[in-house]
């Protein structure tokens, strides 16, 4: 009888479930690096989400004169196609943070970005080979090793042209391409961290009690690698910001109509001479993303790891 | 350490192995109808699936993953029953394809129903006279058909008084012939005898054309290798010794931006004021001849710049990472409560020891700076292996995606298994039983 009550006593005492979210989150801020990268990040989900709602002008309407330097009616000036670069710049977001666009004509679009997609993806595939890799050991980790070796000795560019070449153009395919460069990535980190945990004391203890496989991969390790993971996560979405702009530059990226900020430096750097400004915003913009990125994870890491040293 | 490279080596074989298997498949059977890229959207059915038959697309998927792999010549002779070699075209200088009969090279024709044999002469020219009757043999339904070679390079079969008619791609376009073979095998000698066949967008053999691409490539990261190096690795210490001070500051913030700006971007800007305001250097990689990278150097200026602003941020951070962690350890402080020089502590004690990290995983980063090199290449009409991949990717030209895609991973295959290697020799606290 004592017992129960002490246990009750301990669980009244836990704190709620918002505080302890907020003591996981608040971790963040702790570090300074990550409250500027968090703060570059928010400010460009904060434009694509009002893009949603509002831009200056329709993004796509050439109603302006061509390559207009920035003035107060274009605060950015105007593209190649007379077009605001502003409203452009804010739609851009969209594709790659906020929608992904399904292939068809009924134009369905399902919220999460293509980045983030890309990345969910890479971890979702990653992990699992990963897991397996590391808990089972043996031939698992040899054949799932040896593919991924396969896998990562691709330039991850030459994949990219290679997947784009087979499937042809669409959002899901640069999606698919993001999934197949980074679950490599993500395998190996999963497997050394398995190979960590697997040697404590709980996993023991759960093997113990004969649990299943999966619920010790999923249950178990999975959760108490997370940490890692996440970190590795929010460099890879900022790899992944680069990718599609990359692609976009090469032209075989993100399909029109919908703006993509590597497209635009690709068709601004045609009339370069005349107007640089419709290269520097695109630019711009994926540079601060991208260092957001970085710094967050940066300074996540840092946080994280004080602790261990 | 025997045991420990045999065992990297054999599984760089299944590895490249493996990579093979998934670019082939996922290339050419994965990818829609090439046809419609070469004879054009208006083409017919017939034309396309006749054009599919002369490059050998017709056969089964795994027929045409062993031809591409290790060649058909061995088994298109088996069918010929002469001995096939190939021969440099006196004018092209590009291999042709011959069979050896009793010592003599020939080819054939079929015009108007009638075999023609083409003998090559020792000039290269060749002398066509009436193929003897007897060349013909009874098929499996009493047919009279012939295994020869034809004047393109395939292995075909012909059925006498049978001719398919066939569409053939000329410089004005589709022409159709009567008197056709049945099947080809276009012959190639296969990846691992460093044939990879031919480029679909320009009919020419992918060796050929790929060689000069790769040596201008080499020519560009090499350059640009021997620039970031020293740079980074220099920045990299300094930034690592003055942790935390202005120095660093400066360092770290400017390599943590050039790392996060995108090739394009950084070469675009680069463009702009070296080659647009300033018209120092020229702001495009036009090549006159195959050899104007040694004849005006300039060239290059602009795409090694550009990769050098890429790669110098990424080493650099690196480095400076490798050298707080060994300026942080024990050793160190040892060193300098020592009362050792600091100079001294941080160039023999400290350098040798922070350069190890940076210069194995440059090693195994050479698949990242491929990257660069494709995207500086685009960008600049360097004709250098990757704009060569990109072409290639977007007209569909499997034969060159599957090759040059297969060289970059044999590179980084290469490279990365030397990394190893080093990294195990230079450092003396690994070592493999």
């Amino acid at each position: 009888m004592s017992v129960v009550s002490s246990t009750a006593n301990l669980r009244t005492n836990r704190p709620s479930r918002l505080q302890s979210w907020w003591s996981g989150v608040s971790i963040v801020f702790e570090s300074r690096i990550a409250t500027v990268g968090l703060a570059m990040v928010a400010f460009w989900f904060i434009v694509g989400i009002v893009s949603l709602f509002w831009t200056p002008y329709p993004p796509n309407a050439n109603e302006f004169t061509q390559n207009l330097s920035p003035n107060s009616i274009n605060i950015l000036g105007t593209d190649h196609l007379g077009r605001d670069i502003l409203s452009r710049l804010m739609t851009g977001t969209q594709v790659i943070l906020l929608k992904t666009r399904l292939p068809g004509d009924a134009g369905i679009d399902i919220p999460g970005g293509v980045a983030l997609w890309g990345v969910f993806f890479s971890l979702l595939v990653g992990a699992v080979l990963g897991l397996n890799a590391g808990y089972r050991g043996g031939w698992w980790d040899q054949s799932i090793m040896q593919v991924l070796d396969a896998m990562i000795a691709f330039p991850s560019i030459v994949l990219y042209l290679v997947i784009i070449a087979a499937l042809g153009q669409g959002d899901l395919v640069v999606i698919v391409a993001i999934a197949v460069t980074g679950a490599p990535g993500v395998a190996r980190l999963v497997r050394s961290l398995t190979l960590d945990i697997k040697t404590r004391d709980y996993i023991r203890a759960a093997e113990t009690r004969g649990e299943s496989v999966n619920f010790i991969l999923f249950k178990e390790i999975l959760p108490n690698a997370r940490g890692p993971i996440l970190v590795d996560a929010m460099l890879r979405v900022g790899y992944a910001i680069f990718a599609i702009g990359t692609l976009g530059f090469l032209g075989i990226g993100l399909p029109p109509p919908d703006p993509d900020w590597g497209n635009m430096v690709n068709e601004a750097r045609r009339t370069i001479f005349v107007n640089q400004w419709a290269v520097v915003w695109p630019a711009v913009a994926i540079a601060t993303l991208v260092i957001g990125l970085n710094l967050f994870a940066d300074g996540l890491r840092e946080e994280l790891t004080r602790f261990q040293k | 350490m025997a045991r420990f490279l045999l065992r990297s080596i054999i599984s760089t074989f299944v590895t490249v192995l493996l990579v093979s298997i998934a670019l082939f498949f996922l290339l050419e059977v994965g990818s829609g109808d090439i046809t419609v890229k070469i004879l054009g959207v208006f083409s017919t059915e017939e034309q396309r699936a006749s054009y599919r038959a002369q490059l050998g697309l017709d056969a089964p998927p795994w027929q045409r993953y062993a031809d591409w792999l290790i060649g058909n010549d061995w088994r298109a002779a088996s069918y010929t029953g002469f001995p096939l070699v190939t021969e440099d075209n006196l004018q092209t200088g590009e291999a042709e394809w011959w069979a050896d009969v009793n010592g003599e090279l020939a080819r054939w024709t079929m015009e108007d129903g009638e075999l023609f044999m083409l003998t090559r002469q020792p000039d290269g020219s060749s002398n066509q006279e009436p193929a003897a009757a007897d060349v013909w043999q009874i098929g499996e339904n009493g047919e009279e058909l012939f295994w020869g070679v034809d004047t393109k390079g395939n292995a075909v079969k012909w059925v006498r008084g049978a001719g398919e008619p066939v569409w053939v791609l000329t410089k004005a376009g589709l022409r159709q012939e009567g008197d056709g073979p049945r099947q080809y095998i276009p012959l190639r000698k296969g990846l691992v005898r460093l044939d990879p066949g031919k480029s679909l967008q320009t009919s020419r053999p992918v060796a050929v054309t790929l060689f000069p691409r790769v040596r201008n490539t080499l020519i560009l990261a090499g350059v640009a290798f021997l620039v970031v190096m020293p740079l980074a690795l220099l920045l990299g210490i300094i930034a690592g010794i003055n942790e935390g001070k202005w120095i660093d500051r400066v360092i770290s913030i400017t390599s943590l931006g050039a790392t996060a700006t995108p090739e394009f971007v950084t070469g675009v800007f680069l463009i702009l004021v070296f080659g647009i305001w300033l018209k120092w250097l020229p702001a495009v990689s036009v090549f006159l001849s195959s050899d104007a990278i040694f004849q005006d150097p300039k060239l290059i200026a602009l795409p090694v710049l550009t990769l050098t602003a890429v790669e110098l941020g990424y080493v650099a951070r690196m480095t400076r990472a490798s050298m707080v962690e060994v300026m942080d350890s024990a050793y160190i402080r040892t060193a300098i409560i020592k009362g050792m020089p600091y100079s001294r502590v941080v160039l023999r004690h400290a350098v040798r020891n922070a350069l190890m990290a940076p210069i194995t995983i440059i090693m195994l980063h050479v698949n990242w700076l491929i990257g660069g090199v494709v995207v500086v290449e685009v960008l600049f009409g360097f004709p250098g292996l990757g704009k060569y991949i990109y072409d290639a990717a977007i007209f569909g030209d499997f034969n060159a995606v599957e090759a040059a895609a297969m060289l970059t991973v044999t590179i980084a295959i290469a490279t990365r298994l030397v990394g190893d290697l080093a990294y195990t020799f230079l450092n003396p606290r690994i070592r493999y039983a």
